[in-house]
Protein backbone atom coordinates (compact mmCIF):
# COMPACT_ATOMS: atom_id res chain seq x y z
CA UNK A 1 0.00 0.00 0.00
CA UNK A 2 1.83 2.99 -1.29
CA UNK A 3 1.06 6.50 0.73
CA UNK A 4 -1.26 9.59 0.25
CA UNK A 5 -3.47 7.33 -2.69
CA UNK A 6 -5.56 10.34 -3.11
CA UNK A 7 -3.32 13.21 -3.56
CA UNK A 8 -1.63 12.33 -6.83
CA UNK A 9 -4.86 11.65 -8.59
CA UNK A 10 -6.92 14.05 -10.10
CA UNK A 11 -9.75 15.48 -7.89
CA UNK A 12 -12.67 12.82 -8.84
CA UNK A 13 -15.74 14.88 -8.31
CA UNK A 14 -16.91 13.66 -4.31
CA UNK A 15 -19.42 10.75 -4.54
CA UNK A 16 -21.97 12.89 -2.52
CA UNK A 17 -22.21 11.52 0.84
CA UNK A 18 -25.86 9.85 1.86
CA UNK A 19 -27.31 11.38 4.45
CA UNK A 20 -28.99 8.50 5.68
CA UNK A 21 -26.99 6.18 6.39
CA UNK A 22 -27.59 2.66 7.08
CA UNK A 23 -24.47 1.07 8.29
CA UNK A 24 -24.18 3.19 11.43
CA UNK A 25 -27.51 1.53 13.19
CA UNK A 26 -25.96 -1.08 12.40
CA UNK A 27 -22.86 -1.20 13.64
CA UNK A 28 -24.60 0.97 16.96
CA UNK A 29 -27.41 -2.21 17.21
CA UNK A 30 -25.11 -4.55 19.14
CA UNK A 31 -22.70 -3.24 21.12
CA UNK A 32 -25.47 -0.63 22.36
CA UNK A 33 -28.01 -3.25 23.08
CA UNK A 34 -25.70 -5.52 24.73
CA UNK A 35 -24.96 -2.50 27.48
CA UNK A 36 -28.45 -1.74 27.81
CA UNK A 37 -29.43 -5.11 28.40
CA UNK A 38 -26.76 -6.23 31.17
CA UNK A 39 -25.76 -3.31 32.27
CA UNK A 40 -28.42 -0.94 32.43
CA UNK A 41 -31.40 -2.64 32.92
CA UNK A 42 -29.59 -4.15 35.95
CA UNK A 43 -29.07 -1.24 37.38
CA UNK A 44 -32.79 -0.44 37.31
CA UNK A 45 -33.47 -3.60 38.64
CA UNK A 46 -31.35 -2.89 41.82
CA UNK A 47 -33.65 0.20 41.89
CA UNK A 48 -36.71 -2.11 41.87
CA UNK A 49 -35.29 -3.79 44.70
CA UNK A 50 -34.63 -1.01 47.10
CA UNK A 51 -37.58 0.25 47.08
CA UNK A 52 -39.61 -2.97 47.72
CA UNK A 53 -40.96 -3.60 44.06
CA UNK A 54 -39.13 -6.48 43.49
CA UNK A 55 -38.41 -8.79 46.40
CA UNK A 56 -36.39 -11.89 47.14
CA UNK A 57 -39.31 -13.21 49.33
CA UNK A 58 -42.48 -13.34 47.01
CA UNK A 59 -45.39 -12.26 48.37
CA UNK A 60 -43.78 -8.87 50.00
CA UNK A 61 -43.94 -6.60 46.56
CA UNK A 62 -44.83 -3.46 47.46
CA UNK A 63 -43.42 0.23 46.94
CA UNK A 64 -41.87 1.41 50.19
CA UNK A 65 -39.25 3.94 50.72
CA UNK A 66 -38.38 3.18 54.44
CA UNK A 67 -35.39 1.31 54.13
CA UNK A 68 -33.73 4.59 51.92
CA UNK A 69 -35.06 6.65 54.55
CA UNK A 70 -33.67 4.57 57.60
CA UNK A 71 -30.09 4.49 55.43
CA UNK A 72 -29.71 8.22 54.82
CA UNK A 73 -31.12 8.98 58.78
CA UNK A 74 -28.28 8.24 61.28
CA UNK A 75 -27.77 4.46 59.77
CA UNK A 76 -24.58 2.66 60.98
CA UNK A 77 -24.16 1.91 57.26
CA UNK A 78 -23.96 5.51 56.45
CA UNK A 79 -21.13 6.02 59.14
CA UNK A 80 -19.41 3.18 57.71
CA UNK A 81 -19.74 4.66 53.95
CA UNK A 82 -18.05 7.61 55.92
CA UNK A 83 -15.12 5.60 57.30
CA UNK A 84 -14.75 4.15 53.72
CA UNK A 85 -14.47 7.29 52.15
CA UNK A 86 -11.88 8.54 54.56
CA UNK A 87 -9.68 5.73 53.86
CA UNK A 88 -10.59 5.45 50.27
CA UNK A 89 -9.48 9.55 50.17
CA UNK A 90 -6.22 8.86 52.22
CA UNK A 91 -4.95 6.18 50.07
CA UNK A 92 -5.50 8.10 46.77
CA UNK A 93 -4.13 11.40 48.45
CA UNK A 94 -1.05 9.39 49.18
CA UNK A 95 -0.78 7.62 46.03
CA UNK A 96 -1.01 10.59 44.18
CA UNK A 97 1.55 12.06 46.20
CA UNK A 98 3.86 9.76 45.78
CA UNK A 99 2.90 8.94 41.77
CA UNK A 100 3.59 13.11 40.84
CA UNK A 101 7.41 12.79 41.21
CA UNK A 102 7.37 9.18 39.46
CA UNK A 103 5.50 11.01 36.52
CA UNK A 104 7.85 14.54 36.63
CA UNK A 105 11.00 12.21 36.17
CA UNK A 106 10.30 10.01 33.50
CA UNK A 107 8.23 12.76 31.20
CA UNK A 108 10.43 16.18 32.47
CA UNK A 109 14.40 14.89 33.81
CA UNK A 110 15.59 14.19 30.32
CA UNK A 111 16.30 10.62 31.00
CA UNK A 112 17.00 8.53 28.32
CA UNK A 113 14.03 4.87 27.88
CA UNK A 114 11.23 6.80 29.19
CA UNK A 115 8.89 4.39 28.07
CA UNK A 116 10.82 1.07 28.67
CA UNK A 117 10.95 2.75 32.21
CA UNK A 118 7.84 3.48 32.64
CA UNK A 119 6.51 -0.08 31.53
CA UNK A 120 9.01 -1.47 34.13
CA UNK A 121 6.77 0.78 36.72
CA UNK A 122 3.03 -0.36 35.23
CA UNK A 123 3.94 -3.64 34.34
CA UNK A 124 3.29 -4.65 38.25
CA UNK A 125 -0.29 -3.26 37.91
CA UNK A 126 -0.83 -5.88 35.06
CA UNK A 127 -0.37 -9.02 36.73
CA UNK A 128 -2.75 -10.30 39.37
CA UNK A 129 -4.46 -8.52 41.55
CA UNK A 130 -5.17 -11.20 44.21
CA UNK A 131 -1.57 -12.34 43.86
CA UNK A 132 0.07 -9.04 44.78
CA UNK A 133 -2.59 -9.34 47.60
CA UNK A 134 -1.17 -13.01 48.64
CA UNK A 135 2.46 -11.04 48.56
CA UNK A 136 1.18 -8.84 51.69
CA UNK A 137 -0.62 -11.53 53.13
CA UNK A 138 2.87 -13.56 52.98
CA UNK A 139 4.61 -10.53 54.58
CA UNK A 140 2.40 -8.94 57.42
CA UNK A 141 1.27 -11.91 59.27
CA UNK A 142 2.36 -12.82 62.02
CA UNK A 143 4.07 -15.87 61.07
CA UNK A 144 4.69 -13.99 58.14
CA UNK A 145 8.02 -12.75 56.12
CA UNK A 146 8.39 -9.69 58.09
CA UNK A 147 7.77 -10.67 61.69
CA UNK A 148 9.76 -13.67 61.21
CA UNK A 149 12.43 -11.22 59.62
CA UNK A 150 12.66 -9.30 62.81
CA UNK A 151 13.08 -12.23 65.32
CA UNK A 152 15.80 -13.90 63.03
CA UNK A 153 17.39 -11.05 63.02
CA UNK A 154 17.43 -10.24 66.64
CA UNK A 155 15.56 -6.71 65.97
CA UNK A 156 12.53 -8.17 67.83
CA UNK A 157 11.69 -10.83 70.31
CA UNK A 158 9.73 -13.70 69.49
CA UNK A 159 6.99 -13.32 72.32
CA UNK A 160 6.24 -10.29 71.00
CA UNK A 161 5.41 -9.97 67.38
CA UNK A 162 4.05 -6.78 65.29
CA UNK A 163 0.45 -8.46 65.62
CA UNK A 164 -1.39 -5.18 64.09
CA UNK A 165 0.41 -5.89 60.68
CA UNK A 166 -2.18 -7.69 58.89
CA UNK A 167 -5.93 -7.70 59.42
CA UNK A 168 -6.17 -4.24 60.32
CA UNK A 169 -6.93 -0.94 58.70
CA UNK A 170 -3.38 -0.10 58.12
CA UNK A 171 -3.38 -3.33 55.83
CA UNK A 172 -5.94 -2.20 53.28
CA UNK A 173 -4.98 0.68 53.08
CA UNK A 174 -0.50 0.14 52.77
CA UNK A 175 -2.14 -2.42 50.01
CA UNK A 176 -4.56 -0.32 48.04
CA UNK A 177 -1.69 2.04 47.81
CA UNK A 178 0.73 -0.78 46.78
CA UNK A 179 -2.02 -1.93 44.39
CA UNK A 180 -3.06 1.11 42.86
CA UNK A 181 0.45 3.24 42.52
CA UNK A 182 2.10 2.06 39.71
CA UNK A 183 -1.44 2.39 37.63
CA UNK A 184 -2.07 6.22 39.01
CA UNK A 185 1.70 7.72 37.74
CA UNK A 186 0.45 6.95 33.86
CA UNK A 187 -2.31 9.93 33.35
CA UNK A 188 0.31 12.29 35.73
CA UNK A 189 2.60 11.05 33.08
CA UNK A 190 0.79 11.86 30.22
CA UNK A 191 -0.30 15.32 31.24
CA UNK A 192 3.48 16.05 31.85
CA UNK A 193 4.34 14.49 28.82
CA UNK A 194 2.45 17.18 26.61
CA UNK A 195 3.37 20.07 28.42
CA UNK A 196 5.15 22.29 26.02
CA UNK A 197 8.86 22.56 27.64
CA UNK A 198 9.14 26.23 25.64
CA UNK A 199 6.79 27.95 28.27
CA UNK A 200 9.57 26.80 30.61
CA UNK A 201 12.04 27.81 28.99
CA UNK A 202 10.55 31.16 28.55
CA UNK A 203 9.70 31.63 32.03
CA UNK A 204 13.54 31.10 32.76
CA UNK A 205 14.79 33.90 30.14
CA UNK A 206 12.46 36.16 31.92
CA UNK A 207 14.21 35.10 35.33
CA UNK A 208 12.08 32.65 37.21
CA UNK A 209 13.47 29.68 39.46
CA UNK A 210 12.63 26.90 38.67
CA UNK A 211 10.43 26.25 41.93
CA UNK A 212 8.71 29.53 40.31
CA UNK A 213 8.04 27.75 37.05
CA UNK A 214 6.69 25.12 38.36
CA UNK A 215 4.48 26.23 40.71
CA UNK A 216 2.91 28.84 38.31
CA UNK A 217 3.25 26.69 34.76
CA UNK A 218 3.70 22.79 35.30
CA UNK A 219 1.27 22.27 38.46
CA UNK A 220 -1.80 23.82 36.75
CA UNK A 221 -0.89 22.52 33.45
CA UNK A 222 -0.30 18.83 35.00
CA UNK A 223 -3.93 19.53 37.23
CA UNK A 224 -5.89 17.30 34.88
CA UNK A 225 -3.38 14.82 35.18
CA UNK A 226 -3.77 14.70 38.81
CA UNK A 227 -7.11 14.55 38.70
CA UNK A 228 -7.73 11.56 36.66
CA UNK A 229 -5.13 10.06 38.71
CA UNK A 230 -7.09 10.77 41.67
CA UNK A 231 -10.74 9.34 40.49
CA UNK A 232 -8.92 6.34 39.11
CA UNK A 233 -7.84 5.21 42.75
CA UNK A 234 -10.89 6.57 44.32
CA UNK A 235 -13.52 4.77 42.70
CA UNK A 236 -12.28 1.65 42.80
CA UNK A 237 -11.17 1.82 46.36
CA UNK A 238 -13.87 3.61 48.18
CA UNK A 239 -16.11 0.25 46.94
CA UNK A 240 -13.46 -2.79 47.33
CA UNK A 241 -14.31 -5.26 49.41
CA UNK A 242 -11.64 -8.31 48.43
CA UNK A 243 -8.80 -6.20 49.83
CA UNK A 244 -10.25 -5.74 53.31
CA UNK A 245 -12.11 -9.29 53.09
CA UNK A 246 -8.22 -11.01 52.65
CA UNK A 247 -6.08 -8.43 55.26
CA UNK A 248 -8.29 -6.12 56.47
CA UNK A 249 -10.10 -7.81 59.70
CA UNK A 250 -12.47 -6.41 62.04
CA UNK A 251 -10.99 -2.60 62.09
CA UNK A 252 -10.16 -2.48 58.23
CA UNK A 253 -14.11 -3.52 57.27
CA UNK A 254 -15.33 -1.25 54.61
CA UNK A 255 -18.97 -0.35 52.96
CA UNK A 256 -18.43 -3.13 50.15
CA UNK A 257 -17.57 -5.66 52.59
CA UNK A 258 -21.45 -4.68 54.59
CA UNK A 259 -23.08 -4.64 50.92
CA UNK A 260 -21.56 -8.50 50.20
CA UNK A 261 -22.78 -9.42 53.42
CA UNK A 262 -25.84 -8.54 53.06
CA UNK A 263 -26.48 -10.15 49.92
CA UNK A 264 -24.55 -12.87 50.78
CA UNK A 265 -25.06 -14.21 54.74
CA UNK A 266 -27.55 -11.56 55.79
CA UNK A 267 -29.89 -12.45 52.78
CA UNK A 268 -31.34 -8.64 52.99
CA UNK A 269 -31.62 -7.79 48.67
CA UNK A 270 -33.46 -4.64 49.99
CA UNK A 271 -31.16 -3.10 52.03
CA UNK A 272 -28.05 -3.88 50.06
CA UNK A 273 -29.61 -2.50 46.98
CA UNK A 274 -30.05 0.53 49.09
CA UNK A 275 -26.58 0.39 49.82
CA UNK A 276 -25.21 -0.40 45.86
CA UNK A 277 -27.13 2.19 44.56
CA UNK A 278 -26.05 4.70 47.17
CA UNK A 279 -22.19 4.14 46.15
CA UNK A 280 -23.48 3.99 42.25
CA UNK A 281 -25.13 7.42 42.87
CA UNK A 282 -21.87 8.98 44.64
CA UNK A 283 -19.04 7.64 42.20
CA UNK A 284 -21.27 8.91 39.11
CA UNK A 285 -21.68 12.29 40.41
CA UNK A 286 -17.52 12.26 41.06
CA UNK A 287 -17.79 11.08 37.46
CA UNK A 288 -19.73 13.88 36.44
CA UNK A 289 -17.98 16.80 38.31
CA UNK A 290 -14.18 15.02 37.32
CA UNK A 291 -14.93 14.24 33.84
CA UNK A 292 -14.14 17.40 32.52
CA UNK A 293 -10.03 16.26 33.75
CA UNK A 294 -10.71 12.59 32.85
CA UNK A 295 -10.45 12.88 29.32
CA UNK A 296 -10.16 8.67 29.13
CA UNK A 297 -9.19 8.63 25.26
CA UNK A 298 -5.95 10.94 25.49
CA UNK A 299 -4.90 9.32 28.62
CA UNK A 300 -4.45 6.00 27.02
CA UNK A 301 -3.80 6.82 23.78
CA UNK A 302 -0.01 8.87 25.54
CA UNK B 1 20.73 24.55 32.07
CA UNK B 2 17.79 22.10 31.99
CA UNK B 3 14.63 23.82 33.07
CA UNK B 4 12.37 21.73 34.46
CA UNK B 5 14.98 20.06 37.07
CA UNK B 6 18.67 20.91 38.27
CA UNK B 7 21.04 18.68 38.56
CA UNK B 8 20.68 17.40 41.97
CA UNK B 9 17.33 17.44 41.23
CA UNK B 10 17.37 15.26 38.73
CA UNK B 11 19.37 12.78 40.90
CA UNK B 12 17.04 12.49 43.60
CA UNK B 13 14.14 11.98 41.77
CA UNK B 14 16.19 9.47 39.73
CA UNK B 15 16.95 7.61 43.20
CA UNK B 16 13.45 7.89 44.51
CA UNK B 17 12.00 6.43 41.31
CA UNK B 18 14.40 3.43 41.74
CA UNK B 19 13.46 3.18 45.02
CA UNK B 20 9.86 3.05 44.48
CA UNK B 21 10.34 0.31 41.44
CA UNK B 22 12.14 -1.93 44.34
CA UNK B 23 9.55 -1.54 46.31
CA UNK B 24 6.98 -2.92 44.20
CA UNK B 25 8.76 -5.77 43.10
CA UNK B 26 10.05 -6.62 46.31
CA UNK B 27 7.03 -8.61 47.28
CA UNK B 28 6.66 -10.49 44.28
CA UNK B 29 10.98 -11.03 44.32
CA UNK B 30 9.88 -12.42 48.25
CA UNK B 31 7.14 -14.46 46.52
CA UNK B 32 9.51 -15.76 44.16
CA UNK B 33 11.71 -16.63 46.92
CA UNK B 34 9.11 -18.49 49.14
CA UNK B 35 8.13 -20.49 46.11
CA UNK B 36 11.44 -22.49 46.91
CA UNK B 37 11.87 -22.59 50.33
CA UNK B 38 11.13 -26.13 52.48
CA UNK B 39 8.69 -25.08 54.83
CA UNK B 40 5.38 -24.73 55.34
CA UNK B 41 5.44 -21.14 56.58
CA UNK B 42 6.70 -18.40 54.60
CA UNK B 43 9.70 -17.40 57.48
CA UNK B 44 12.70 -16.27 57.91
CA UNK B 45 15.18 -18.22 57.97
CA UNK B 46 15.00 -20.17 54.79
CA UNK B 47 14.81 -23.75 55.83
CA UNK B 48 15.83 -24.95 52.24
CA UNK B 49 15.31 -25.35 48.70
CA UNK B 50 12.67 -27.60 47.48
CA UNK B 51 10.64 -28.15 44.07
CA UNK B 52 7.83 -29.80 46.42
CA UNK B 53 5.05 -26.52 45.90
CA UNK B 54 5.49 -26.64 41.60
CA UNK B 55 5.05 -30.53 41.89
CA UNK B 56 1.79 -29.86 44.40
CA UNK B 57 0.80 -27.65 41.90
CA UNK B 58 1.43 -29.55 38.80
CA UNK B 59 -1.20 -32.24 40.34
CA UNK B 60 -4.26 -30.46 41.48
CA UNK B 61 -6.81 -31.33 39.85
CA UNK B 62 -8.55 -28.63 41.13
CA UNK B 63 -6.85 -25.82 40.20
CA UNK B 64 -6.06 -26.97 36.41
CA UNK B 65 -10.02 -26.92 36.33
CA UNK B 66 -9.74 -23.67 37.88
CA UNK B 67 -7.48 -22.40 35.52
CA UNK B 68 -9.32 -24.04 32.78
CA UNK B 69 -12.62 -22.63 33.22
CA UNK B 70 -10.87 -19.30 33.54
CA UNK B 71 -9.09 -19.51 30.01
CA UNK B 72 -12.53 -20.51 27.81
CA UNK B 73 -14.19 -17.77 30.09
CA UNK B 74 -11.32 -15.45 29.14
CA UNK B 75 -11.21 -16.48 25.29
CA UNK B 76 -14.75 -16.31 24.97
CA UNK B 77 -15.48 -12.95 26.52
CA UNK B 78 -12.10 -11.38 24.61
CA UNK B 79 -13.74 -12.74 21.50
CA UNK B 80 -17.31 -11.22 22.10
CA UNK B 81 -15.68 -7.88 23.98
CA UNK B 82 -13.33 -6.79 20.26
CA UNK B 83 -16.25 -7.69 18.52
CA UNK B 84 -18.64 -5.31 20.17
CA UNK B 85 -15.50 -2.95 20.65
CA UNK B 86 -14.98 -3.07 16.97
CA UNK B 87 -18.08 -2.35 16.01
CA UNK B 88 -18.85 0.60 18.45
CA UNK B 89 -15.51 2.34 17.41
CA UNK B 90 -16.27 2.24 13.85
CA UNK B 91 -19.90 3.98 14.69
CA UNK B 92 -17.85 6.48 16.64
CA UNK B 93 -15.95 7.13 13.33
CA UNK B 94 -18.67 8.21 11.78
CA UNK B 95 -20.49 11.75 13.29
CA UNK B 96 -24.20 11.27 14.63
CA UNK B 97 -26.59 12.26 16.47
CA UNK B 98 -25.99 11.12 20.63
CA UNK B 99 -22.75 10.22 20.10
CA UNK B 100 -21.64 11.41 23.12
CA UNK B 101 -24.04 9.47 25.42
CA UNK B 102 -23.07 6.26 23.25
CA UNK B 103 -20.01 6.56 24.55
CA UNK B 104 -20.27 7.74 27.96
CA UNK B 105 -22.44 4.27 28.03
CA UNK B 106 -19.52 2.40 26.42
CA UNK B 107 -16.90 3.88 28.78
CA UNK B 108 -19.14 3.54 31.76
CA UNK B 109 -18.34 0.18 33.04
CA UNK B 110 -15.08 1.36 33.54
CA UNK B 111 -16.19 3.72 36.37
CA UNK B 112 -18.70 1.76 37.86
CA UNK B 113 -17.50 -0.25 41.49
CA UNK B 114 -17.30 -3.59 40.34
CA UNK B 115 -19.62 -5.15 43.26
CA UNK B 116 -22.82 -3.10 42.41
CA UNK B 117 -22.51 -4.30 39.13
CA UNK B 118 -21.83 -7.57 40.55
CA UNK B 119 -24.97 -7.52 42.11
CA UNK B 120 -27.26 -5.85 39.65
CA UNK B 121 -26.40 -8.51 37.36
CA UNK B 122 -27.00 -10.98 39.99
CA UNK B 123 -30.76 -9.51 40.45
CA UNK B 124 -30.97 -9.35 37.02
CA UNK B 125 -30.58 -12.71 36.10
CA UNK B 126 -32.45 -13.85 39.47
CA UNK B 127 -35.44 -11.69 38.60
CA UNK B 128 -35.69 -12.78 35.32
CA UNK B 129 -35.05 -16.52 35.96
CA UNK B 130 -31.74 -17.34 34.22
CA UNK B 131 -29.09 -19.85 36.32
CA UNK B 132 -25.87 -18.36 37.35
CA UNK B 133 -23.18 -20.67 34.58
CA UNK B 134 -20.49 -20.24 32.42
CA UNK B 135 -22.93 -18.25 30.13
CA UNK B 136 -23.46 -15.37 32.92
CA UNK B 137 -19.65 -15.21 34.02
CA UNK B 138 -18.96 -14.57 30.01
CA UNK B 139 -21.61 -12.04 29.38
CA UNK B 140 -20.39 -9.86 32.49
CA UNK B 141 -17.06 -9.98 31.48
CA UNK B 142 -17.86 -8.71 27.83
CA UNK B 143 -19.60 -5.97 29.55
CA UNK B 144 -16.68 -5.18 31.62
CA UNK B 145 -14.05 -5.81 28.74
CA UNK B 146 -16.27 -3.15 25.95
CA UNK B 147 -14.47 -0.10 27.01
CA UNK B 148 -10.70 -1.14 27.05
CA UNK B 149 -11.27 -2.27 23.51
CA UNK B 150 -12.38 0.42 22.46
CA UNK B 151 -10.04 2.72 24.26
CA UNK B 152 -7.11 0.86 22.32
CA UNK B 153 -9.37 0.65 19.13
CA UNK B 154 -10.84 4.10 18.57
CA UNK B 155 -7.69 6.11 18.63
CA UNK B 156 -5.80 3.72 16.38
CA UNK B 157 -8.74 4.10 13.59
CA UNK B 158 -7.77 7.58 14.33
CA UNK B 159 -4.93 7.54 12.88
CA UNK B 160 -5.85 6.04 9.61
CA UNK B 161 -6.50 8.60 6.58
CA UNK B 162 -9.95 8.35 5.65
CA UNK B 163 -8.86 8.96 2.13
CA UNK B 164 -7.67 5.33 1.34
CA UNK B 165 -11.49 4.18 2.23
CA UNK B 166 -12.90 6.39 -0.10
CA UNK B 167 -10.83 5.69 -2.65
CA UNK B 168 -11.45 1.99 -2.25
CA UNK B 169 -15.35 2.65 -2.25
CA UNK B 170 -14.84 4.99 -5.56
CA UNK B 171 -13.43 2.14 -7.23
CA UNK B 172 -16.58 0.09 -6.43
CA UNK B 173 -15.27 -2.00 -3.58
CA UNK B 174 -18.40 -3.01 -1.09
CA UNK B 175 -18.70 -1.58 2.70
CA UNK B 176 -17.91 -4.94 3.70
CA UNK B 177 -14.90 -5.33 1.10
CA UNK B 178 -13.04 -2.24 2.30
CA UNK B 179 -13.52 -2.86 5.71
CA UNK B 180 -11.70 -6.28 5.53
CA UNK B 181 -9.12 -4.97 2.87
CA UNK B 182 -8.16 -1.46 4.18
CA UNK B 183 -9.63 -1.06 7.62
CA UNK B 184 -9.00 -4.75 8.89
CA UNK B 185 -5.39 -5.14 8.21
CA UNK B 186 -4.28 -1.73 9.39
CA UNK B 187 -6.55 -1.91 12.93
CA UNK B 188 -5.56 -5.87 13.57
CA UNK B 189 -1.82 -4.50 15.49
CA UNK B 190 -4.61 -3.00 17.68
CA UNK B 191 -7.27 -5.76 17.72
CA UNK B 192 -4.86 -7.94 18.96
CA UNK B 193 -3.80 -5.46 21.86
CA UNK B 194 -6.83 -5.01 22.42
CA UNK B 195 -8.19 -8.62 22.81
CA UNK B 196 -4.60 -9.19 25.06
CA UNK B 197 -6.04 -6.85 27.47
CA UNK B 198 -10.06 -8.24 27.18
CA UNK B 199 -8.35 -11.57 28.28
CA UNK B 200 -6.22 -10.14 31.38
CA UNK B 201 -9.60 -8.41 32.50
CA UNK B 202 -11.36 -11.35 32.36
CA UNK B 203 -8.84 -13.48 33.97
CA UNK B 204 -7.85 -11.53 36.64
CA UNK B 205 -12.14 -10.63 37.64
CA UNK B 206 -12.93 -11.35 40.96
CA UNK B 207 -15.16 -9.33 42.20
CA UNK B 208 -18.23 -9.40 39.83
CA UNK B 209 -17.17 -13.14 39.36
CA UNK B 210 -17.91 -13.80 42.69
CA UNK B 211 -21.52 -12.94 42.20
CA UNK B 212 -22.40 -14.52 39.02
CA UNK B 213 -20.37 -17.72 38.43
CA UNK B 214 -22.32 -19.72 40.47
CA UNK B 215 -20.61 -23.06 40.73
CA UNK B 216 -17.86 -22.14 38.65
CA UNK B 217 -14.67 -22.12 39.93
CA UNK B 218 -12.67 -19.32 38.22
CA UNK B 219 -8.73 -18.84 39.09
CA UNK B 220 -9.28 -16.09 40.88
CA UNK B 221 -12.15 -17.84 42.77
CA UNK B 222 -10.21 -20.70 43.33
CA UNK B 223 -7.05 -18.02 44.62
CA UNK B 224 -9.73 -16.75 46.91
CA UNK B 225 -10.63 -19.61 48.75
CA UNK B 226 -7.33 -21.24 49.10
CA UNK B 227 -5.87 -18.05 50.55
CA UNK B 228 -7.91 -18.64 53.54
CA UNK B 229 -6.35 -22.04 53.97
CA UNK B 230 -3.02 -21.27 55.56
CA UNK B 231 -1.87 -25.06 54.49
CA UNK B 232 -1.99 -24.54 50.63
CA UNK B 233 -0.35 -21.33 51.11
CA UNK B 234 2.95 -22.66 49.96
CA UNK B 235 0.93 -23.98 46.98
CA UNK B 236 -0.79 -21.08 46.52
CA UNK B 237 2.71 -18.96 46.25
CA UNK B 238 4.36 -21.43 43.12
CA UNK B 239 1.10 -20.79 41.30
CA UNK B 240 1.64 -17.12 41.99
CA UNK B 241 5.23 -17.16 40.54
CA UNK B 242 4.16 -18.79 37.97
CA UNK B 243 0.70 -16.90 36.78
CA UNK B 244 2.57 -13.53 37.20
CA UNK B 245 6.09 -14.75 35.88
CA UNK B 246 3.07 -15.77 32.45
CA UNK B 247 1.45 -12.63 32.63
CA UNK B 248 4.34 -10.23 33.16
CA UNK B 249 5.60 -11.95 29.60
CA UNK B 250 2.20 -11.64 27.76
CA UNK B 251 2.17 -7.94 28.81
CA UNK B 252 5.79 -7.06 28.09
CA UNK B 253 5.37 -8.99 24.90
CA UNK B 254 2.07 -7.72 23.58
CA UNK B 255 3.37 -3.87 24.75
CA UNK B 256 6.56 -4.37 22.29
CA UNK B 257 4.94 -6.06 19.74
CA UNK B 258 2.06 -3.17 19.60
CA UNK B 259 4.84 -0.38 19.27
CA UNK B 260 6.81 -2.48 16.77
CA UNK B 261 3.79 -2.85 14.75
CA UNK B 262 2.59 0.33 14.59
CA UNK B 263 6.01 1.50 14.02
CA UNK B 264 6.30 -0.39 10.93
CA UNK B 265 2.52 1.11 10.22
CA UNK B 266 3.67 4.89 10.99
CA UNK B 267 6.31 4.44 8.33
CA UNK B 268 4.00 3.23 5.51
CA UNK B 269 1.09 5.46 6.17
CA UNK B 270 0.22 9.18 6.26
CA UNK B 271 -0.71 10.48 9.48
Amino acid sequence: MTTGTGDGLPAAPARPRRRHDLTTPVLLGLPLGWLIVFFVVPICFVGAYSVGVLSLFPGAHHLTFTTWHDFLHGSVYLTLFWRSVRMSLIVSVLVVLFAYPLAYFLALSGTKRKYVLLLVLIAPFLTSYLLRVLAWKVILGSNGVLNSLLFWTGLRSPDHPISQLLYSKFAVMLVLGYVWLPFVALPIFVSLESLDRRLLEAASDLGASRWQSFRKITLPLSLPGVAAAFMFVFIPTVGEFVTPSLVGGVTGYMYGNQISDLFGAGLDWQTGSVLSLFLLFVVAGLTLVFSRFLQIGRVTTG
Amino acid sequence: MDVAVSRNGARILRVFFFLVVVLLYAPILILLIFSFNDSDLPTFPLSGFTLEWYRQFLHDGELHTALRTSAIVAVLSSIGAVTLGVLASLALRRRFKGMAAFSALLLSPLVIPYIVFGISLLLFFHSVGVGLSFATLTIAHIVLSVPYTILVLVPRLEQIDSSLEEAARDLGATRLRTFRSILLPLILPAIVSAFLIALTVSFDEYAVASFVAGSQTTFPIYLYGALRFPSRLPEVIAVAVVVMTASLIVVVGAELGRRHAEGRLGEIEPS
